[in-house]
């Protein structure tokens, strides 16, 4: 009886590691999309930040005050810089 | 009942004894053998055993950032991904075309196109931006995915597009530098991480186990340059390329008090040619600055001689004739050589000197030496040694002839001029900072040598002060700030031998204000379709660059009685 109980505890064990692994497995692959996404979700982050440089550029917004605004570049002295 | 004490009992007693221990043979030859193999020939199972399981996933490389000198990003690798079609495992070619062309918005008789050219394996797009490679995933585990190949890699991006790009370099697309700044500095910038541990499954799929974490040393760079000032520099040369059609041209501006570079645009504008450290040009007469700085200060000239002109003909030596078209005047003193651009009177200030103390000044004011900045295809220029220069030799380097130099060498000597006679070193990058929390700093102040004189220096700024107020150099005139700099119109080297008269380079070098000088700008245009001269074309460059970066500064005017309308007549 001892014997039988032992390979039942035993086979309790080894189902429980297989269980075990299996978790892992699936866990692994579940971190595994996740690391994706947030690497994906990342990149997609960093683009829209650097649009926003883009359009933050000399270029872009010399551009819109020229042709919507009707502003131009004013010569430095005019530019009068008020001491603290 | 079976009987407790016969024959039969026994019997079955030790049969299920013997039973019992041949079942647990088998587990124990099995633990046995594990136990060997755990232990003598564990390296080797488990080397066999890891490569069976997990795939290590290179995670490329890491590249640091590029910033301007107010942190502004001028470049940054954005993780992307190519995405390649391997023919023998597609299973409906026409549904994964398709799929291909509504995904990525590529034409499908382009990707056909691919397609029948291939044996196999081609690329259907590379960089694929996030938005698309998130549709393209899930269709890996499908069957209209079956065959596609989504390969990670790195974009450079630029947000403000190709300004700066002659000195940034490219990366590719396993972030190693190929060219300008991101070569220069790829030791630095550049980490290649440890890969990631993941189990193999199907189709490419990952199982994520575990990273190895390893200390990221990544550097990201801090450069001199300021966007803002790149852009106008830019800005105007475009302009003036459209104006006069040269071959190349170039804008440098250095803050002479640092020698940090704010500025250097290229035309044509090409990843990391930056022309600022690897065009290589006789200057004409903006060298004519440096040879009557060096006369002044050592003493062979004084700011109130006068030279002789007459005839506005020299003979250096038999046949050799220089003549001056552009005066009448029968003798010129120093500020009046500067103004019209004499070369009779360059050339005889650079005989005085005499060889030996001219080729002493070009050397101490950084001619013929790289600067330390090691940019790419950096040119030293080339100065032969004085003691191979014949009359006609010294004459001629007096206004700029027989010596190949480059911008940033020219630049760093007015500079010198400016700043009261210090060459400083200059710099194009700041600061180098780590990922860890180190910071290189890479662009202290550092006089490499005093070339001239104070005093030689405050004469030299009254006399370029001289020649745009005066002179040669009148469209660089700013209204309200004082401006010092001189004109240059080089004949180019003709192929036939001797110099090509409608060939030019014109250039203008100067400095503003002059008092405290804020900016040195450097124009030069090479070989302009349309004859003009360095007065003509390149000191308008100049006014328009130093304008917009007075503006940009916000540097005070320091000549406001010119701001003050003219009093009217009672």
């Amino acid at each position: 009886m001892k014997i039988f109980a032992l390979v039942f505890a035993f086979s309790v064990f080894a189902f429980g590691v297989a269980m075990m692994r299996i978790e892992v497995t699936r866990s692994g692959r579940a971190i595994g999309q996740l690391h994706n996404e947030v690497e994906v979700k990342r990149a997609r982050n960093q683009y829209l930040e650097l649009e926003v440089l883009r359009l933050q550029s000399p270029q872009v917004l010399q551009t819109v005050a020229q042709q919507q605004l009707g502003l131009r570049r004013t010569l430095p002295q005019n530019v009068v810089v008020l001491e603290d | 009942m079976l009987k407790q004490n016969g024959p039969f009992a026994y019997n079955a007693k030790v049969r299920m004894k013997w039973c019992g221990l041949a079942c647990l043979m088998a587990p124990l030859l099995i633990t046995l053998q594990l136990f060997y193999m755990q232990t003598f020939r564990y390296d080797e199972y488990s080397d066999k055993a890891e490569r069976a399981i997990y795939n290590y996933l290179d995670e490329d490389r890491l590249r640091g950032d590029i910033f301007d000198v107010n942190g502004k990003f001028l470049a940054q690798s954005v993780r992307t991904h190519s995405c390649g079609v391997s023919k023998r495992y597609v299973k409906d070619k026409n549904k994964t075309l398709q799929f291909l062309s509504d995904t990525l918005s590529i034409p499908k008789k382009q990707i056909e196109n691919q397609w029948n050219r291939h044996r196999n394996f081609f690329f259907v797009a590379k960089k694929i931006k996030p938005d698309a490679y998130i549709k393209l995933l899930p269709s890996l585990r499908t069957s209209v995915g079956q065959g596609l190949d989504l390969t990670p890699e790195y974009e450079r991006v630029h947000p403000y597009g190709d300004s700066a790009i002659d000195i940034l370099g490219a990366a590719n697309s396993k972030n190693l530098g190929l060219s300008g700044i991101e070569q220069m500095f790829n030791t630095e910038m550049s980490q290649k991480i440890s890969k990631r541990r993941a189990k193999r499954a199907r189709r490419g799929e990952v199982i994520y186990d575990r990273s190895l974490k390893e200390q990221r040393s990544v550097g990201s760079l801090y450069l001199t340059i300021d966007i803002l000032a790149q852009y106008y520099a830019e800005q105007a040369l475009e302009k003036a390329v459209k104006d006069y059609e040269p071959e190349r041209g170039l804008i440098l501006v250095q803050q002479p008090q640092t020698g940090r570079i704010l500025a250097a645009a290229s035309y044509p504008r090409k990843d990391g040619q930056a022309l600022a450290f690897q065009f290589t040009y006789e200057p004409g007469s903006t060298f004519k600055t440096i040879a009557i700085a060096s006369a002044l200060d050592a003493g062979t000239v004084s700011i109130n001689d006068s030279i002789d002109m007459s005839g506005r003909k020299w003979e250096i030596a038999r046949g050799v004739i220089v003549r001056d078209k552009q005066h009448e005047k029968d003798a010129l003193t120093i500020p009046e050589i500067m103004a019209v651009s004499s070369n009779i009177g360059a050339g005889k200030i650079a005989l005085e000197l005499g060889a030996k103390n001219l080729f002493y000044y070009m050397k101490a004011f950084g001619f013929g030496t790289k600067t330390d900045i090691n940019f790419n295809g950096e040119s030293k220029g080339y100065i032969l040694p004085y003691n191979k220069w014949t009359v006609v030799d010294t004459a001629t380097k007096g206004y700029g002839y027989g010596i190949a130099l480059t911008p940033i060498q020219l630049i760093g000597a007015y500079s010198a001029v400016a700043n009261g006679g210090w060459l400083m070193q200059p710099h194009l990058v700041d600061r180098i900072e780590y990922a860890d929390g180190r910071t290189d700093k890479k662009a202290e102040v550092q006089k490499i040598r005093r070339v001239i004189k104070q005093e030689t220096s405050d004469t030299m700024k009254k006399v370029l002060e001289y020649v745009v107020q005066e002179g040669s150099g009148k469209r660089a005139r700013i209204k309200g700030y004082s401006v010092a700099g001189k004109t240059g119109t080089a004949e180019k080297l003709s192929k036939e031998g001797g110099y090509a008269t409608r060939h030019h380079v014109v250039s203008f070098c100067g400095f503003t204000p002059i008092e405290n000088p804020q900016f040195t700008i450097l124009v030069i245009l090479d070989n302009p379709a349309k004859y003009t001269f360095g007065g003509t074309a390149a000191a308008p460059v100049f006014k328009e660059v130093a304008e917009a970066l007075l503006t940009m500064q916000g540097v005070p005017p320091d000549r406001p009685e010119e701001l003050q309308p003219p009093a009217k007549n009672k």
